[in-house]
């Protein structure tokens, strides 16, 4: 599918490039390549490949096999970070690596400061002053003396731009680089965006945003489960396109559908017009007796901030939550007493206690029943370790063991069980099975299932989109802070899902 | 039968029995009870110090202000009694209660404007010297009476200085509310992971306010029993014990990342410590080699602690602490 017959305007060749990490493939024989001052949009649900081929471009992995050549040279295949840096390529992180106390033009000119002549002393006035050049040049709102712990995220990303200007990039990749800026710093970047290709700077975006890549890609490649899929020109670039050529085709959308069957039982959450500034506006949701309500839409979307309010953990500005007939008023202790419990989307940091036990990181959630009178149960903790070991299929089964030394699934388990001994009425559950294998995703998927035949509610926070549609009774779907649309009584797809989280209405 | 576990304080305690077989050969004097007595009182400070003093450091932080308000509160309770005509139970009482608030005070800093522990305790460790000065005019006071305050610091039960006692007690106290109550597994989930251990319902802010306080009230009880003990009372009466305290926590195995300590431990580090310099006095090495063995045993007793000089086999193939928080 993808054009090659004017070598001379691709910066960046890859072919057939083959990544697996001891097992299954991870990128399948892909082609790939960017031009010559273009801005290209590189897309695919998680888990497609994305980040692989941007980690194989840059060095920070190596390929097993396939040719890459960057403006006419060979890629080798011990290609590594500082080799692409000299080559000229750029990457902004989705996490910023600046030294928040030195100033940007410490930062742009890190390792490679210019020294008195014949001396190791740094030059600081010509630093700062090649630092101003290099921002005057794009205009960027930023002094070389500014501090970087003053800078807004926005700024920073500048700063990360100038770094890989001053190391002369020919391609600047960007990994979702709007996910933490405000509606007039993404117009800001877009007009960078667009600075850049004219000056022949070519751009690889990576985004979730269907309008962000309709506005600024020249072309689209799109990944699926580690293949290339399609690659669209410029007139071919719709949102729908994309989307159909993400999830895949016809075929396979009848075998990942699922039927919608919505539980009638006795509400037990109602969430009305429920409002923090900034983060989401006037949700709406009723939750009933063992259901599992799903929450899609887009990493921004506001899921995981609403279910954090639900929670506690976050204040609320406006709006009322009914739970179990009465009025609400959440915080984290009186969630767990009120039979509430909560799964949060990042283990480690979230999560597990590591350097704990498994043990003490179950105990934690249930010190009101085992210590009602501050002294604590030793016996019963045990009892109750050994209960949600086997409860989960915790391996190994050893409840001394400190948590950290745990593979991922394992760790996601013991997260579970803390929960699950407890009495519950509603879990909130944040992406359950990020960065786990399939067998540990299956046996989570089982637990949360029987939960709700048990007449637990559920509410889900899902990425995942096949999670999502095979586990949820019913799904609303977020998209800039608001409810967008709900899916009820119907068949669902991964498709229209994400079509509803990019903010594309279904017809009837 | 249940295997025995090989717990951190059990590997301390046989170093410290390696320990002893090896001065007791080296000089026969070390075994006697009144060199054995005498080396226990000379940490009885320290270990009532580090009683209160883990708490803190069990959740990241550090209490670095444990000297300076032990000697404050020496002056503070010689004021009560001798200048305000107090009787001595309401004068110590009311000592720990400040002490107490003075920690609360340092906790109160720490977990609700979150300045870091250091800074905040360091702080706290100048200006309450200089209240301390300030207080006591910056002269050596002498306590002569009441007769029932000096004799907390002098007379002995079974044998043994009552010092010894109620720094056993405190100890006993501490290890058991770290270890089998609720409020000390919130202490130990806070330093690994402050915000798992808040979506536990675990809260932070609250855990730290006790722990601070609890340092403050065992560094007043420290402070009334070093004036009982010594008789006197004076602003740098107990300057630099709070390093003496750190190194206890740290040979005894409190890690605040790991969230994992032991105030038995402490104390055998303690006991450690003071056994190495008995048993160098006994040997008559010179005094200035003395900081320079100490030195290196904290070094040892921190790889041993974080498992790399124990064979697997004893760590029940566990790996370490770092290696599990990486």
């Amino acid at each position: 599918m993808t054009t090659q017959t004017n070598t001379n305007d691709d910066l960046l060749v890859c072919k057939q490039i083959v990544k697996s990490y001891n097992g299954p493939l991870v990128l399948d024989r892909v082609d790939f390549s960017v031009k010559r001052g273009e801005v290209h949009a590189l897309v695919g649900e998680n888990g497609a490949g994305k980040s692989t081929i941007i980690k194989v471009i840059t060095g920070a992995t190596n390929r097993n096999s396939g040719d890459m050549m960057f403006d006419g040279q060979v890629i080798p295949l011990n290609h590594s970070r500082n080799n692409a840096q000299d080559l000229g390529i750029g990457v902004i992180f989705q996490e910023l690596s600046l030294i928040p106390g030195m100033t940007v033009a410490q930062n742009i000119f890190l390792t490679k400061e210019p020294f008195f002549p014949g001396t190791r002393f740094i030059n600081h006035r010509l630093m700062n002053r090649n630092a101003q050049e290099l921002i005057d040049r794009y205009q960027f709102p930023l002094k070389a003396t500014d501090v970087i712990d003053k800078l807004s995220i926005a700024q920073r990303q500048l700063v990360e731009i100038l770094k890989a200007m001053s190391m002369n990039a020919k391609l600047m990749i960007m990994d979702e680089p709007t996910s933490s800026l405000t509606k007039t710093e993404v117009a800001m970047l877009f007009e960078i965006i667009r600075k850049l290709k004219s000056d022949g700077i070519s751009v690889l975006y990576i985004s979730h945003r269907m309008e962000e890549i309709y506005a600024l890609a020249d072309r689209v490649t799109v990944l699926r489960d580690g293949k290339l899929v399609a690659v669209l020109e410029k007139e071919q670039i719709s949102p729908a396109e994309i989307i159909r050529l993400m999830i895949g085709h016809k075929l396979e959308e009848n075998a990942l559908s699922h039927k919608l069957e919505p539980k009638d039982g006795e509400v037990v959450l109602e969430v009305k017009d429920l409002t923090s500034v900034g983060k989401f506006e006037k949700v709406s949701f009723k939750l009933h007796e063992g259901e599992i309500l799903g929450l899609g839409g887009l990493v921004g979307s506001g899921r995981t901030e609403v279910v954090r309010a639900i929670y506690g953990i976050d204040p609320i500005d406006e709006g009322s939550i009914t739970y179990l007939g009465k009025p609400y008023k959440p915080s984290v202790l009186r969630s767990i007493k009120s039979g509430i419990g909560f799964i949060p989307e990042e283990r480690r940091l979230q999560g597990i206690l590591a350097t704990l036990s498994i043990t003490h990181n179950i105990g934690i959630t249930n010190l009101d029943r085992l210590a009602p009178k501050f002294v604590l149960n030793l016996k019963k903790e045990g009892e109750f370790s050994r209960e949600g070991i086997k409860l989960v299929n915790v391996k190994p089964p050893v409840p001394e063991q400190l948590v950290g030394n745990l593979s991922g699934g394992n760790q996601q388990k013991v997260v579970l069980a803390k929960w699950l001994i407890r009495n519950l009425k509603l879990v909130i559950i944040d992406e359950p099975t990020v960065g786990i294998d399939i067998g540990a995703k299956d046996e989570i998927y089982t637990h949360i299932k029987n939960l709700a035949s048990q007449g637990v509610s559920i509410l889900l926070v899902s990425s995942d989109l096949p999670e999502l549609t095979r586990l949820s009774d019913r799904i609303i779907v977020l998209r800039k802070g608001r409810v967008f649309t709900e899916f009820k009584d119907c068949v669902v797809t991964s498709e229209k899902i994400l079509r509803a989280a990019s903010g594309i209405l279904e017809e009837a | 039968m249940k295997k025995l576990k090989i717990t951190n304080e059990i590997r301390l305690g046989m170093v410290l029995v390696g320990l002893m077989a090896v001065l007791s050969v080296i000089s026969p004097r070390f075994l006697s009870l009144s060199n054995l007595s005498n080396v226990i009182w000379s940490i009885c400070i320290i270990g009532i110090l580090a009683s209160g003093a883990i708490y803190p450091r069990i959740t990241g932080g550090i209490d670095l202000s444990l000297g300076s308000m032990a000697a404050l509160t020496g002056i503070i309770v010689d004021m009560f009694m001798n200048k305000m005509g107090v009787n001595w139970i309401p004068a110590i009482l009311l000592t720990m209660v400040i002490g107490g608030l003075i920690g609360l005070f340092n906790g109160f800093i720490v977990a609700k404007i979150k300045v870091p522990a250091f800074v905040v305790t360091m702080a706290a460790k100048t200006y309450l010297y200089g209240v301390a000065l300030v207080v006591s005019e910056g002269a050596m006071l002498a306590i002569m009476k009441p007769a029932p305050f000096i004799s907390i610091g002098s007379d002995k039960l079974l044998g043994l200085p009552i010092p010894i006692y109620i720094m056993l007690t405190l100890v006993v106290i501490s290890q058991f509310v770290l270890k089998r109550t609720s409020f000390g597994r919130q202490d130990l989930a806070v330093g690994p992971n402050e915000v798992a251990a808040k979506l536990s319902g675990v809260d932070p802010d609250r855990v730290r306010l006790i722990s601070y306080t609890i340092s403050g009230v065992t560094s007043a009880i420290g402070g009334v029993v070093l004036a009982s003990l010594t008789r006197q009372t004076f602003a740098a009466a107990a300057s630099g014990i709070e390093l003496d305290v750190m190194t206890a926590l740290v040979i005894g195995g409190t890690s605040a990342v790991g969230g994992r300590g032991s105030v038995v431990g402490a104390l055998l580090g303690a006991i450690m410590v003071a056994f190495i310099v008995n048993g160098l006095n006994l040997l008559n090495v010179p005094a200035p080699y003395h900081p320079i063995v100490t030195g290196t045993v904290i070094i040892l007793a921190l790889l041993l602690n974080e498992g790399y000089l124990v064979p697997k086999k004893m760590t029940g193939g566990v790996k370490n602490q770092k290696q599990a928080a990486a």
